[in-house]
């Protein structure tokens, strides 16, 4: 498993759990959890019952593999040739390597304690093959085979391994189990023929590759570049004149190497391995073959410019630098001309502009308008960063029925009976829809509701008249009251309002509210005026 | 100038059994509508007549609160063909019967769950119906040219039944809209309506009509913007103020009263219909009873009907006719023939109020003889209260769906239908539905209800789990969403089928109730359950499965097939004294009900000696009486420490059997009317609102009544407090005298077939699995204990059940057995040896191999003529696959070749695959085995290793026990056996070790966990304080093998220890496999057994519940290894 132990010290055990068929199991858990007794396989619920003071945390393959993959980009500082081995582990290619760091066994050492200093337990193995070297890194005490382990060297190395260290699918090493059969070594010293005619031909094939008979090849994430040039620092480095410094000398180192050849580099790599184990990439093409170390230069001086790059954020410094040529061309005898290239900058579409503005000035300062699905009116429209608008799901279509203003009838008791039928409704005849229509929400909402005084029945009745910046309106016709409450989930005790549109004598339409209820809700109903219509 | 105070009924209110669209209960809203005294309420769920009972109900038993506020029920339909929302209310018990028809046509068609219906479903269901148009959900249609046209032809179809509904909530065009409505109403002639479109009782539950809306649409509530209503105004409301805010229309709340008092039909209309077909030839129905019961009262007493027996059947026969309940009668009759009548006979036994009578006794409807076993039941009918009489039918578990088949046969689907059962939410389910809604992560609902061990019945998640959990309960939205949780607990969730429940009506069921399709093909459900059946006095039988059906009805075949003795379960000889000895030292493993710890430990103190005292037994370690506090003070009398007394005169005829300590539900019903004053029909209201006391508020009443009752009549307060507590604890668990008396037949059948034939009880229970409390290991271990061979799994000998053989000869003398002798009787059963009747041994049967196809098994043994004589035989001859054969091999059947586990495996492997020379037919079966192969010499596979493997493949060995391989070690630390602790002194301070096999914190032991754990001896049982709990936790919940230290606790034979230390010994288990220690994965061993019902039917014994943990799916199997295969310990709440 890779997972940052969250410090040995750690007061509380901790999990990462998945969903496998109907239940939530246990994957991984950390030194503290399997002290007390949690196992990966166990049902959440079990281990929770058991550790109500575990800390379970949904296990998240993809950020594993990331990380998984990060390790094995900051291992290309031992050898280019570094591959993902399964979920957990990483092969290394080290041919020709070990010299460098003082020998195999310095080399672990170095490996294993520089991992650890990030804080992530390893176990490295080395042997001739890979297959090999995996055993002995999950399974051995001895973890360097000798170059050409045979005979009795190879027994003693590998035959009492488990058999899982043939990295057999779990089913058959069971299977093998139950038939007696448990180490490497019951293997190795019995007939192959019936072994393999019960357990499949791939026992044999596996035990084979322990001794290179059978080769397994590995597929390095990056293939070695033909051309590299790196430095390493004994004390990491971390300006940016430093670094560029750094770069052209590299450079210089490349474009010697090229020219030697004949070839110039079309694509550029530049690797900054930090001392955390980050590795930052950054590759450049080039629209020739290029073997100046000022080209070279001027190629990786633009990507620094760009504003939004954070590539040299150095954290605790870079201790290896590494400029590679990842392709090569023969240098063409004419060289191009460098201006052309800028030409392809024309398209701009309004994204990119957008894009470029919210790096600049910051994502929040470039805005756009969209709706919220809220009943609040001040709410239901909000300012969001342009670059989010188009991620966010619909709003479902507002019911916008138009309706009526029903003429205010000051004392509702004194007409009786059908005469009281709204005259604007009646007057309306006919079967068709409404001919005094009004939108719901006004057209021009203020951002701040303005206290207002207002006369009005209790408890929910429409204002009569009301004074507006030292105005007084007479409400000839209203609509309301329109009652929404406070989303209670976001403030518990927020008065409720009762929205009114209210016509006043001159025609003018205002949208007036009351905040608070009478009688159900705490302290004295106020009114607030919000918006206007037309 | 007169203004009369406006008048109002509300029409249009959903309740919660308009699924997470309502938001309060039936009876909250119809309490609510009393108090604000409206003319009357009328219950309209969506396209659903599911709340209404209780809302009929909750008014009829609370009268007065009610006062003139009346109940009606109804309907909202919902269209999927775009027309309004219509309310729709019967006026007539033949409206009522259409609008059921309309809505089981609804249910019907569309898949479960949902109801498919349109507008001119209505039309063709029209009469005896009063309809009330709700708005359109599309303002925009509203008044329009097409809605106006369809508003006329409604009108040509309900002239005088059609209403214009209007509501008044605050919406956005509030005044528009009414006043467009007032139009609409006068322009098509149609009167309006008033109403508030009710979702819940008050204004308070907003925030639950919010949660449930975005449970309903799955979206959280920060999301769920104008999907949640913009306020908290469909709430009901007074007249007053429907007044205020009908003012333009005061008409509108006048018509309420109008449409509500032309509703006629009452709920109580719904007489029991039962059918009448079942005469066969008599003038009626009645005539025909009492034939079949003279015909069966002569065939039972062959020797004459005895004169007791002759006035009891007279007395009960007379009641029967005088309430009309022969059709009932008849119906129980006529199922239980057809279970008689097959070839193969399906074991039959009711219980239930009714089911002990003399009548049910010579119908065969039950096998307790009245005559014989003194039972005196005064509650059988009660005439005056017309209660519909109760009987439930236990069937073979295996073969109930043979009767089920048959009732839908022979009464067809029209008129059958299963009782439904409310699915509510429970703690758990509402804390995490409601997480969900507040966006809290999945880890804070596993740390809130993962730490629950157990059942949290009703309370909902408190701020404890909260805190155990690791949480801050007083988080703003932790909070919140706790609180809500809580409402929300006891809401109905969606309808399911209850277990057996049938009614059956006389006509047509869907003119009863709306009938709904079931999950199952073939099975409808109606929309009621069982309580509101009961209250409306609606008829239902009971057809239930009982595991111990199955398994008596197998073990009387093999004791008849074996023993040469025909027995029924009225012909097993009665009262022997050695069945009751057994039972006193509770040597009860696999005996039906009192086998379970708390059953086991209550026996030697109760020391049963006749079948009463196994009545009594039966129904004494249930909630009312512990809750109660009553079985204390009777175990003292009983065993004549107390003196026994009873608390009044009038008493004594109700207690005297019981030695003046009430203990059954009768009992405490009796005491409420004859001590605390209750009228019968009062005494039946308590025991209901018991059963539903969550849902409404009027039990206090009812304490105070009871309790100052028999204060005034000269009991003493605490006396009369413990029977009220008690009748509390009868409500959920209600265990009546006459199910113990049917149950107690069960348990001494079983009994007497364990005491005299261990190998026939043995095999029967392990046929019958799943079943009971005891995993086959126990079962097996037991029968070995009482002197049983029992015999492993072998291709040329087993067969799929487990089989007897005679101990003197094999039945297939090639492969005779290796003479092992029958194993002694453990000396703790000594005293039962002259007994013992058997002479068989038992052999396992295929079926106790994991992972076996019964048809794979049946090929092997229709093959197997003279026997195989290799692996490869067997594959040539049966065909079947590879793996199937490795399985058999891994379960070490192929020891009458004389190859063991690892030798058969071996050869199993090393069959040649598809596409082999050997698959021509030419070369089948002449062809030698694979020739020249090398042998591997294979390292021989220890015992302790066979042990695991056996326990992985059969979940059980009979070649050792796992503890017997550590006992060295075990003896080092100073562990005693678990048998050694009956020898030990009670307070000594001992340590014992043992595989756990059953874990258990029962609801009414406050907290008290106790372990029952294993080792090669014998059992022995550990309890476990709460706070030493707390401590022990992990050790408790996870460990397969534990070492416990203890004080010995022992009290008339009960053993206990109680436990202070405990170690985890699990990774010692290790040893047993060759590997060494990596093993330390827990899992479980009793996958199979997790999920199945409990097979004891309805009264359940609380503590059977079957484990809450679900088993891992699918592990890697090296991590499944050892520990899988041991138990894990069966957990029960």
């Amino acid at each position: 498993m890779l997972r940052r132990e969250g410090g040995a010290l750690s007061p509380t055990p901790l999990a990462t759990y998945a969903k496998i068929g109907n239940a939530q199991l246990l994957v991984c858990v950390d030194r503290l959890a399997a002290s007390l007794g949690l196992t990966a396989g166990l049902p959440l619920a079990d281990a929770k019952a058991r550790r109500p003071n575990l800390i379970a945390v949904e296990a998240d393959p993809v950020e594993e593999g990331k990380l998984l993959e990060r390790i094995a980009d900051w291992l290309q500082r031992f050898t280019p040739l570094a591959a993902l081995d399964g979920a957990d582990g990483i092969m290394l290619d080290i041919a020709g390597v070990a010299h460098l760091f003082n020998g195999e066994a310095s080399l672990i050492q170095e490996i294993e304690t520089r991992l650890a200093g990030q804080g992530l337990t390893a176990r490295a193995g080395i042997a001739d093959f890979p297959r090999a070297a995996w055993a002995l890194a999950r399974f051995a005490k001895q973890r360097i085979a000798p170059a050409d382990a045979t005979g009795k060297i190879f027994a003693q190395l590998y035959h009492a391994l488990p058999l899982a260290a043939l990295g057999l699918n779990k089913d058959v090493v069971a299977d093998m189990a139950r038939a007696g059969l448990r180490q490497i070594g019951d293997v190795a010293l019995r007939p192959r023929a019936p072994i393999a005619a019960r357990f499949g031909e791939d026992v044999i094939a596996r035990l084979d590759a322990l001794s290179g008979l059978e080769r397994a090849a590995i597929s390095p994430r990056f293939a070695a570049p033909d051309f590299s040039a790196e430095r390493r620092f004994a004390s990491a480095i971390q300006e940016r004149a430093a670094i560029e410094a750094t770069l052209f000398k590299l450079a210089e180192n490349l474009a010697f190497l090229l020219q030697r050849q004949a070839k110039g580099a079309r694509r550029l790599e530049f690797a900054l391995f930090r001392v955390d184990g980050a590795v930052r990439r950054i590759v450049v093409g080039a629209s020739r073959p290029l073997n100046e170390p000022e080209a070279m230069r001027r190629l990786f001086r633009e990507r620094f410019e760009a504003p939004e790059t954070d590539e040299f954020d150095p954290g605790y410094g870079f201790d290896v630098l590494r400029l590679s040529c990842l392709l090569a061309e023969p240098l063409a005898p004419a060289q191009g001309d460098l201006a052309r290239a800028s030409q392809e900058e024309k398209a701009q579409t309004l994204a990119d502009l957008l894009d470029r503005l919210s790096a600049r000035l910051g994502a929040r300062r470039v805005t756009r308008i969209d709706c919220v699905d809220t009943h609040i009116p001040e709410f239901a429209v909000a300012a969001i960063p342009a670059t989010l608008g188009d991620a966010r799901r619909p709003i479902p279509a507002r019911r916008r029925a138009p309706s009526a203003m029903v003429p205010l009838s000051r004392s509702a008791g004194k007409e009786e009976g059908a005469s009281i039928l709204p005259r604007a409704a009646v007057e309306g005849g006919g079967g068709g829809p409404r001919r005094f229509a009004s939108p719901a929400r006004p057209l021009r909402l203020f951002e701040r509701p303005e206290p207002i005084e207002a006369i009005a029945e209790i408890p929910d009745g429409p204002p009569l008249r009301f004074k507006w910046r030292r105005a007084m309106h007479e409400v000839a016709a209203i609509e309301g009251p329109e009652r929404i409450a406070a989303e209670w989930w976001r403030r518990p005790d927020g008065p409720t309002r009762d929205y009114f549109r209210a016509e006043d004598t001159e025609g003018r339409r205002f949208w007036l509210y009351r905040e608070g209820l009478y009688g159900r809700e705490a302290g004295r109903p106020r009114w607030y005026m919000h918006g206007l219509f037309g | 100038m007169i203004r009369l105070a406006p008048r109002f009924a509300e029409l249009a209110t959903m309740t919660n059994f308009s699924f997470l669209r309502g938001a309060s209960h039936p009876e909250e809203l119809v309490a609510k509508a009393a108090a604000l005294k409206l003319h009357g309420i009328g219950v309209a769920d969506r396209n659903s007549l599911a709340g209404v009972v209780r809302a009929h109900v909750f008014a009829r038993e609370n009268k007065k609160e009610m006062g003139a506020t009346r109940v009606a029920p109804g309907a909202r339909l919902v269209f999927s063909d775009g027309a309004p929302d219509i309310l729709v209310y019967p006026e007539d018990r033949a409206g009522y019967g259409r609008l059921c028809r309309l809505l089981t046509k609804g249910n019907l068609r569309a898949k479960k769950g949902e109801c498919l219906l349109t507008i001119d479903d209505l039309l063709d269901h029209a009469e005896g119906l009063r309809i009330a148009v709700l708005p359109q959900a599309d303002p925009a249609r509203c008044g329009s040219d097409d809605e106006f046209f369809f508003l006329s032809r409604l009108r040509e179809v309900f002239p005088d039944r059609l209403w214009l509904a209007a509501a008044m909530t605050y919406g956005p065009h509030m005044r528009g809209a009414l006043a467009e409505r007032i139009m609409t109403a006068r322009q098509a002639n149609i009167p309006l309506l008033a109403t508030n479109d009710v979702i819940m009782h008050a204004p308070e539950r907003r925030r639950l009509a919010d949660v449930v809306a975005c449970i309903r649409e799955g979206v959280k509530i920060e999301e769920a913007g104008r999907l949640l209503a913009a306020n908290a105004e469909r709430h009901l409301k007074s007249p007053d103020e429907m007044a205020r805010l009908f003012r333009e229309a005061p008409q509108a709340l006048e018509e309420t009263i109008y449409f509500f008092d032309g509703l006629r039909f009452s709920l109580d209309e719904l007489s029991p219909s039962y059918p009448e077909e079942l005469r066969e030839g008599y003038p009626d129905p009645q005539a025909a009873l009492e034939a079949f019961a003279w015909e069966g009262a002569r065939k039972r007493y062959p020797q004459g009907v005895p004169e007791k027996v002759v006035k009891a059947l007279d007395e009960e026969l007379a009641l029967i006719a005088k309430c009309k309940f022969a059709p009932y009668f008849l119906t129980v009759h006529d199922i239980i023939r057809f279970a008689r009548s097959l070839q193969k006979k399906i074991l039959a036994q009711g219980r239930g109020s009714a089911a002990n009578s003399s009548v049910c006794f010579c119908l065969g409807i039950t096998e307790v003889d009245p005559a014989r076993h003194e039972l005196l039941f005064t509650r059988f009918i009660s005439a005056e209260r017309k209660e519909p009489p109760d009987i439930d039918v236990d069937f073979e578990h295996e073969r109930r769906e043979e009767v089920i088949r048959y009732i839908y046969k022979r009464f067809g689907r029209d008129r059958t239908g299963l009782a439904a059962s409310v699915i509510t939410y429970r703690a758990r389910s509402a804390i995490r539905e409601v997480a969900k809604v507040f966006g809290l992560s999945e880890d804070v609902v596993n740390a809130l209800t993962g730490t629950t061990w157990g059942y949290g019945e009703g309370g909902g998640v408190s701020e404890t789990d909260a805190r155990r959990g690791g949480l801050d309960p007083r988080d703003p939205t932790l909070a919140l969403a706790i609180d809500i949780a809580g409402e929300l607990v006891g809401f109905p969730r969606h309808l399911s089928q209850h277990t057996g429940g049938f009614v059956i009506a006389r006509d047509r069921l869907d003119e009863v109730v709306p009938i709904l399709n079931a999950a199952m093909e073939e099975r409808t459900t109606i929309e009621w359950d069982k309580d509101d059946l009961d209250a409306l006095r609606i008829l239902k039988v009971d057809v239930l499965a009982l595991g111990m059906l199955t398994a008596l009805r197998k073990g009387l075949d093999m004791i008849e097939k074996h023993y040469d003795r025909r027995l029924a379960l009225s012909t097993i000889p009665s009262e022997e004294a050695c069945v009751y000895a057994m039972i006193q030292r509770a040597d009860t493993i696999g005996v039906f009900q009192i086998e379970s710890r708390a059953q086991m430990s209550m026996l030697p103190r109760l020391r049963p000696k006749e079948f009463y005292d196994l009545v009594i037994e039966v129904a004494i370690v249930r909630p009312g009486p512990i809750q109660g506090d009553m079985v204390h003070p009777y175990l003292r009398r009983r065993q004549n420490i107390d003196e026994v007394v009873y608390p009044s005169k009038e008493l004594e005829e109700v207690l005297h059997r019981t030695l003046g300590i009430p203990l059954f539900q009768e009992q405490a019903m009796k005491i409420a009317i004859v001590a605390g004053g209750f009228t019968p029909e009062e005494a039946d209201l308590l025991r209901r609102a018991m059963a539903t006391f969550r849902r409404a508020g009027t039990i206090q009443n009812f304490e105070t009544k009871m309790i100052e009752g028999m204060v005034e009549r000269g009991y003493e307060r605490e006396f009369a407090e413990r029977c009220f507590k008690q009748i509390e604890g009868f409500g959920e668990y209600g265990f009546p005298e006459s199910h113990a008396a049917s149950f107690a037949l069960l348990v001494y059948a079983s009994a007497w077939m364990k005491c005299r034939y261990p190998d026939v009880f043995c095999a029967a229970l392990i046929n019958s699995q799943p079943m009971g409390f005891y995993a086959p290991a126990q079962i097996v271990r037991d029968a070995r204990e009482h002197g049983v061979e029992v015999r492993e799994v072998d291709v040329n000998l087993s067969d799929w059940d487990c089989t007897l053989e005679r101990l003197d000869e094999s039945p297939s003398p090639r492969f005779a057995g290796r003479g092992e002798a029958a194993p002694a009787i453990h000396p703790r059963h000594a005293e039962m040896a002259e007994h013992i009747l058997t002479t068989h041994a038992v052999r396992l049967g295929f079926r106790q191999i994991v992972g076996l196809r019964e048809e794979d098994m049946k090929i092997v043994v229709g093959k197997r003529g003279a026997g195989y004589d290799s692996v490869r035989d067997l594959w040539l001859r049966t065909a079947l696959s590879a793996a199937t054969i490795e399985k058999l091999a891994e379960a070490d059947a192929f020891r009458s070749l004389g190859l063991d586990r690892r030798a058969a495996l071996w050869a199993a492997r090393g069959l040649d695959r598809v596409g082999d020379q050997d698959n021509l037919p030419l070369f089948m079966a002449s062809r030698p085995q694979r020739e020249h192969e090398p042998d591997a010499k294979l390292p021989p596979m220890p015992l302790g290793a066979h042990v695991v493997e056996d326990y992985r493949c059969l979940s059980l060995s009979l070649k050792g026990h796992p503890v017997a391989f550590m006992r060295g070690r075990l003896d080092q630390r100073g562990v005693l056996r678990c048998e050694q602790l009956a020898k030990t002194a009670s307070g000594a301070r001992v340590s014992v070790a043992g595989l756990v096999l059953v874990r258990q914190r029962p609801g009414t032991a406050s907290g008290v966990v106790f372990l029952t754990v294993e080792d090669e001896t014998g059992i022995a049982n550990i309890i476990v304080w709460p706070k030493v709990f707390e401590k022990l936790r992990a050790i408790v919940i996870g460990a397969r093998f534990v070492a416990v230290t203890g004080k010995v606790q022992s009290e008339s034979g009960v053993i206990h220890v109680v436990a202070d230390r405990m170690e985890d010994l699990t990774p010692m288990l290790g040893l047993l496999s060759e590997r060494g220690p990596e093993v330390n994965r827990p899992a479980r061993a009793d996958e199979s057994r997790t999920s199945r019902p409990d097979p004891r039917g309805r009264p359940g014994n609380r503590a059977c519940r079957p484990p809450a943990l679900t088993p891992p799916a699918a592990m890697a199997s090296e991590q499944r290894d050892l520990l899988e295969v041991l138990p894990l310990g069966r957990r029960f709440h």
